[in-house]
């Protein structure tokens, strides 16, 4: 089971790309589990997760996600603007697991 | 033309992001704008429903239930009007969150120090609710934003310090809390309650005619009238918009931004429109229901253009922006076209908003459409928001499918421009593909 927390604004757009994810997700058969919160809500699920993505209209935010995430060890990274825009969850997912298979070998994602 | 466009948005990204970037993490914004969404927005959609109840667009029907719309406003008061109350409670709630400390003692902790600053100190018995019920609503908003902030910092400062009382570690951790919590509660409510007695021992001849005590909303309400009037106002509403486009513009959400610091004038605008009558125009609605007509910037019409587009990058984005610009959400055109950090679309995005909200401004101010009344979800389609915000005035419908037409024109020309540098782009990607897969073929 691969556990993603999306930190983003009001949440509306992020469902959408959350539910092609989960589509995506099914067609390879990988468990996958979302959780979307705002920016106000989600430092105390950073422990539980295993990846942390940021969505493009907060990313003003970004610095102080990625100090949260990286204190909690866990590999973070904003979502591609245009993959975000156009609901591209199978490119989104992608970003998932290279992400995690970066952090298995112990390469910091840049 | 694309080296151009290139340059110029790193200058925005260098230049234009940082300062607009720390405005929107202000935690204090942020907290603001986190209580109204999750908190007071569903009060004041559902006292809503009860306001349009008891004022049906039909005459008719208007007349048959005037008897009982006293009756049918009862929860409306207890909803939308104790928002402030409940807004105290958010923001104290959200700041807490953004603290990292636990959240609900602060927020039950500001709704009493906030009654405690809205109630003269006085005989209760003496007291009529409806006296004070207006300054726990749209006029208490500042009151309760001040008490929520003050709260968790003050129970924050304490958490830890030495003037904490302290108990064994044996002690269950919620007994624990509850001590902590103990003296800065009892230090806020009596400096507050202090303050309270040394201004209600004041009076003022209120509107009636009669001898009021003052108590700390109509102070502070009292003393920021000229703000409200101000904000109430053409260059006002300018102001915001160019500020909430600026900030979409760099891909941060303006909206969001603008909100946290307007509200509290845009709500008591709309409470004295809702409930007295009043010609205020700079509202919530004005912005989120006649302004950003399929998403903020009012892109509806980019979306209809993208799905006939020549540039393939552009048709996708159409296919996806469609469903949602029917809820009026648009960050697959903010991000897909792209709109954000991208200048040349950046020109029409900042003022087509600019122009619609000129238009709309003295379409109000004139009397031409009834003034914004009611607030609801800002994903409710175009043409039934605009019937719905102005308490059942058609002409509201047509003002939106006007603006619509005035975005339409606008965008057009620049929506033209950047498609001939999106196909020039795809055409030469597609012939540099051509060009890599012939020895590929020929090894084959």
């Amino acid at each position: 089971m691969i556990r993603v927390l999306i930190v983003c604004s009001w949440g509306m757009s992020t469902s959408l790309l959350v539910e092609s994810m989960l589509e995506e997700a099914g067609k390879e058969g990988i468990e996958l589990s979302i959780e979307a919160l705002s920016a106000g809500e989600y430092a105390g699920r950073v422990e539980d997760c295993d990846v942390v993505l940021i969505a493009p209209q907060i990313r003003h935010l970004r610095k102080s996600i990625e100090k949260l995430a990286a204190s909690e060890h866990k590999p973070v990274a904003l979502i591609e603007p245009f993959h975000y825009a156009t609901m591209n969850g199978r490119a989104v997912l992608e970003q998932v697991l290279r992400l995690l298979a970066d952090a298995r070998e112990g390469k910091s994602e840049a | 033309m694309s080296v151009i466009i290139e340059r110029s948005s790193a200058w925005f990204e260098r230049y234009m992001v940082p300062p607009l970037g720390a405005l929107a993490s202000s935690v204090y914004l942020q907290a603001v704008r986190d209580a109204f969404i999750i908190f007071t927005l569903p009060l004041i959609l559902a006292g809503s429903l009860f306001l349009i109840v008891a004022n049906p667009p039909i005459k008719a029907l208007a007349d048959l239930l005037a008897p009982y719309q006293q009756a049918i406003l009862v929860p409306f008061n207890l909803s939308f009007g104790l928002m402030a109350l409940f807004l105290a409670f958010g923001v104290a709630y959200s700041l807490a969150q953004y603290r990292r400390t636990e959240p609900v003692q602060p927020g039950v902790l500001a709704m009493v120090v906030f009654l405690v600053a809205s109630m003269p100190v006085t005989d209760l018995n003496n007291l009529s609710l409806g006296e004070v019920l207006p300054y726990l609503g749209g006029q208490g908003l500042l009151v309760g934003i001040l008490v929520g902030i003050l709260t968790t910092e003050v129970m924050r400062f304490f958490r830890g310090s030495r003037f904490t009382i302290r108990l064994p570690k044996s002690v269950p951790p919620n007994v624990t809390r509850a001590f902590e919590a103990l003296v800065p509660a009892v230090l806020l409510i009596a400096l507050v309650w202090s303050i309270e007695w040394f201004v209600s021992s004041h009076t003022f001849v209120g509107t009636d005619g009669k001898i009021h005590q003052l108590t700390l909303p109509i102070l502070l309400m009292r003393a920021f009238q000229p703000l409200v009037f101000v904000q109430d106002s053409y260059p006002a509403a300018l102001l915001e918009i160019v500020l909430m486009m600026l900030l979409w513009s760099v891909g941060i959400h303006g909206m969001n931004v603008v909100t946290a610091i307007a509200l509290p004038f845009w709500l008591s605008t709309l409470t004295a429109n809702a409930t007295s009558g009043g010609h205020g125009i700079v509202t919530e609605p004005f912005f989120h229901i006649f302004a950003h007509l399929g998403g903020s910037g009012a892109t509806w019409p980019l979306v209809i253009y993208m799905l006939r587009s020549r540039s393939a990058q552009l048709r996708t984005v159409g296919k996806v922006a469609l469903g949602p610009a029917i809820f009026n959400i648009n960050e697959p055109v903010t991000f897909g076209v792209p709109m954000a950090l991208n200048p040349l679309m950046m020109v029409p995005f900042v003022l087509v908003p600019m122009v619609i909200v000129t238009i709309n401004y003295f379409v109000f101010a004139v009397g031409l459409v009834h003034v914004p009344v009611v607030m609801q979800p800002f994903t409710v389609p175009v043409g039934i928001s605009g019937f719905v915000a102005s308490g059942g005035d058609i002409k509201a419908s047509l003002l939106q499918f006007f603006d619509l037409g005035v975005s339409a024109l606008i965008y057009y020309p620049f929506f033209k421009a950047w498609e001939r540098v999106l196909v020039e782009r795809e055409e030469a990607a597609s012939q540099a593909e051509e060009k890599q897969a012939r020895p590929l073929a020929a090894v084959r």
